[in-house]
């Protein structure tokens, strides 16, 4: 699903050089439910946004579903993030004049369908997350658990094979937390390949595996099930058991 | 396509403040600018209409006598004969009036007998010279000779003959050829038309009868005379120049009142008219670009407070083209809803301009011209805010909290 070989990414600004990431590596399956743990300004969120294109990177490779994404124009690495990739942000990025129904429907207007296509899977995709009877708010007349979920809901309406959540859990309380982490383990258990980034060691246990991302690098991991032999070439990570 | 028009309109409903204000910055802008555009361009019109003339070779001279031993027909003897006698004169007249000079007398022509009003006419008492200095064409019949010019009128005298232009004969008669024919003045007596002239232009620009114009072959009545000097092309400035020195001192029973040119004349008559179109389209240009700089402010601070929205949405699947028309559109419905606007405020006001000052309404040629520039200058001023939302990056969606 998601393979990087190598990568590297450096912020210049006038005086500093940032590297956010440096020889990164990491591979993903298809289904898999992977945690990235890390100190604060580890590079987790520049992995994430590198694997979502939403940014380029300097070196290095990176295979989306087994297409080398580098040197693709923005309109196609565009119509990648609409069609293949769900993103859900710490602070839920609904479009507060919008209500949910239309915040659902916005990556599905970017897609072209129908608008029978499009109320159909917006209809399906706040069923999942419960809020269907709310599709007629705004955003600021439901809790923040609820504004995650319908963000869960717009995500998932174009069926992507792989959701981003980078500290979804951030701006929501522990209960809330809890009930959005059922969620995305039911959607993975649907056949959705996610990587979630949390500060939550509690919600990253109940992940198939972990990443411990530190200065950049993938520091460790562990996986429920032991990884197919081969699968990381170049990493030499400590296996360890959950805890 | 997807114009994805419903959700921006929801968007404008639900903070609908600012494009209100911009939306009637439109309306106001739209409303005079169509309304203004009919007056401008009716000036405009009136401006530059034809009068006839040799305009730019013509000039102006006004004496008046004023001791006890000024004898006024010596002094247009001695003038005209000086006058025409210059090398460069083409022709010289002593004339009651002068076209575009807002003073002359007008009549009452009859084209019967017995007639208790006639139509009025603006009347020039000129010399044989006249038409000549005039410089306008004759399209039928001839030009005074000098021994038919008649000494200033005693009284009330007959006149033999008369010149009409072809705007004054047709009203006088509509059947027909005016030439040879009978009108009449006040005491019914009969004046023979013995010429048509083409077009010309009498004393007073707003007057709807202006090219009525008649010519009779009779000397003013001094002690002022005006003489109208018609020179060959190029020469009129250097003409002017030395008929005023020499008429400053050769006569000492007289004194030059003025010398000018028939070029300063016009622009004179028209000063009022050429400044209400310039004060009209400075204000429509200022509403304009009032109106431009509201769409451009509402849609550069729409850009700056949605940075993180842009970035989501591009984060979502949108192409750099999609957010440059989502901005564009955006602002093309607060136009669209500003010209509505500035449509019925234009009818409205278009409506009272013509009842209250008789004011020409604006066409729907003007409205939709007018539509379109609003419309075209609305989409110029978002152009740039709605390049500068397609460059925010996707990924402000993750890096702004
Ligand atoms: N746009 C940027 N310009 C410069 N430095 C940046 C930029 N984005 C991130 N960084 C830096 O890169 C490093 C990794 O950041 P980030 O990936 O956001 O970390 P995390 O998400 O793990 O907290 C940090 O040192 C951060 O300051
Ligand atoms: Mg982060």
């Amino acid at each position: 699903m998601l393979d990087m070989q190598g990568i590297s990414k450096i912020y210049r600004t006038d005086l500093i050089e940032t590297h956010a990431l440096r020889q990164f590596s990491l591979r993903v399956e298809a289904g898999d439910f992977v945690a990235v743990t890390g100190p604060s300004g580890s590079g987790k969120t520049t992995f994430m946004n590198i694997a979502g294109l939403l940014e380029d990177f300097d070196t290095g490779r990176y295979q989306l579903d087994g297409t080398d994404v580098s040197g693709l124009s923005d309109a196609v690495r565009s119509r990648l993030r609409n069609e293949r990739i769900g993103f859900i942000f710490q602070s839920f990025n609904l479009i507060p004049e919008l209500d949910i129904f239309d915040n659902v429907d916005v990556p599905l207007r970017y897609r072209g369908f129908s608008r029978r296509d499009r109320a159909e899977r917006i209809a399906s995709a706040l069923d999942l997350v419960g809020l269907r009877s709310r599709m007629h708010h705004l955003p600021a007349q439901l809790s923040g658990g609820q504004q995650q979920r319908a963000a869960i809901a717009r995500a998932l309406a174009g069926d992507p094979g792989l959701l981003l959540a980078d500290e979804p859990t951030g701006n929501v309380d522990s209960l809330m937390a809890r009930q959005i982490m059922d969620l995305l383990e039911e959607i993975n258990e649907m056949g959705t390949t996610i990587v979630l980034v949390t500060h939550d060691l509690e919600l990253a246990r109940r992940a198939r595996r972990n990443v411990h991302i530190v200065d950049g690098q993938v520091s460790d991991f562990w996986s429920l099930e032991p990884p197919a032999p081969g699968l990381h070439a170049g990493l030499v990570p400590a296996m360890m058991a959950p805890a | 396509m997807n114009w994805n028009l419903r959700p921006i309109l929801v968007a404008i409903w639900r903070s609908p403040t600012g494009a209100l204000l911009v939306a009637l910055q439109v309306a106001l802008a739209l409303a005079v600018l169509v309304n203004a555009a009919g007056i401008v361009q009716q000036r405009v019109q009136k401006v530059g209409r034809p009068n006839g003339m040799d305009t730019p070779n013509q000039f102006v001279v006004a004496v008046s006598g004023f001791t006890r031993e000024f004898d006024y027909t010596a002094m247009l003897a001695t003038d005209l004969a000086w006058l025409r006698g210059l090398p460069g004169v083409v022709a010289a007249s002593v004339t009651s009036a002068v076209p575009l000079l807002d003073s002359g007398s007008s009549a009452g022509i009859r084209n019967a007998p017995g007639l208790k009003a006639g139509r009025q006419a603006n009347i020039f008492e000129m010399d044989e010279q006249g038409l000549a200095a005039l410089g306008v064409r004759l399209v039928a019949g001839r030009a005074f000779s000098a021994e038919e010019i008649l000494p200033p009128a005693q009284g009330n005298q007959a006149l033999p003959q008369i010149l009409l232009t072809r705007a004054l004969a047709r009203v006088l008669f509509p059947d027909g050829d005016a030439l040879g024919r009978q009108v009449y003045d006040p005491l019914d007596r009969p004046i023979t038309v013995t010429g048509i002239i083409e077009h010309m232009h009498g004393n007073w620009v707003d007057w709807d009868k202006l090219d009525h114009v008649a010519i009779v072959p009779r000397v003013p009545e001094g002690p002022q005379a005006l003489y109208l000097v018609r020179t060959r092309a190029g020469e009129r400035d250097a003409l002017m120049r030395r008929v005023e020195e020499h008429m400053a001192t050769s006569d000492p029973t007289r004194l030059l009142l003025w010398v000018r040119s028939m070029s300063s004349i016009e622009r004179r008559a028209y000063l009022a008219d050429r400044n209400l179109a310039i004060f009209l389209t400075a204000v429509t240009a200022a509403l304009l670009l009032v109106a431009a700089l509201g769409i451009f402010g509402l849609a550069t601070y729409n850009v700056a407070a949605r940075t993180r929205q842009i970035g989501t949405r591009r984060a979502l699947g949108a192409r750099r083209g999609d957010i440059v028309r989502h901005f564009l559109l955006e602002s093309s419905l607060v136009t669209t809803a500003g010209a509505t606007a500035g449509v019925a405020l234009a009818l409205a006001a278009g409506y009272w301009l013509s009842v209250t000052w008789q004011l020409p309404r604006p066409g729907l040629l003007h409205l939709s011209t007018g539509v379109a520039a609003v419309w075209i200058i609305g989409l110029l001023a978002a152009w740039q805010p709605a390049r500068r939302a397609a460059a925010v990056p996707p990924a402000v969606a993750t890096r702004t909290v």
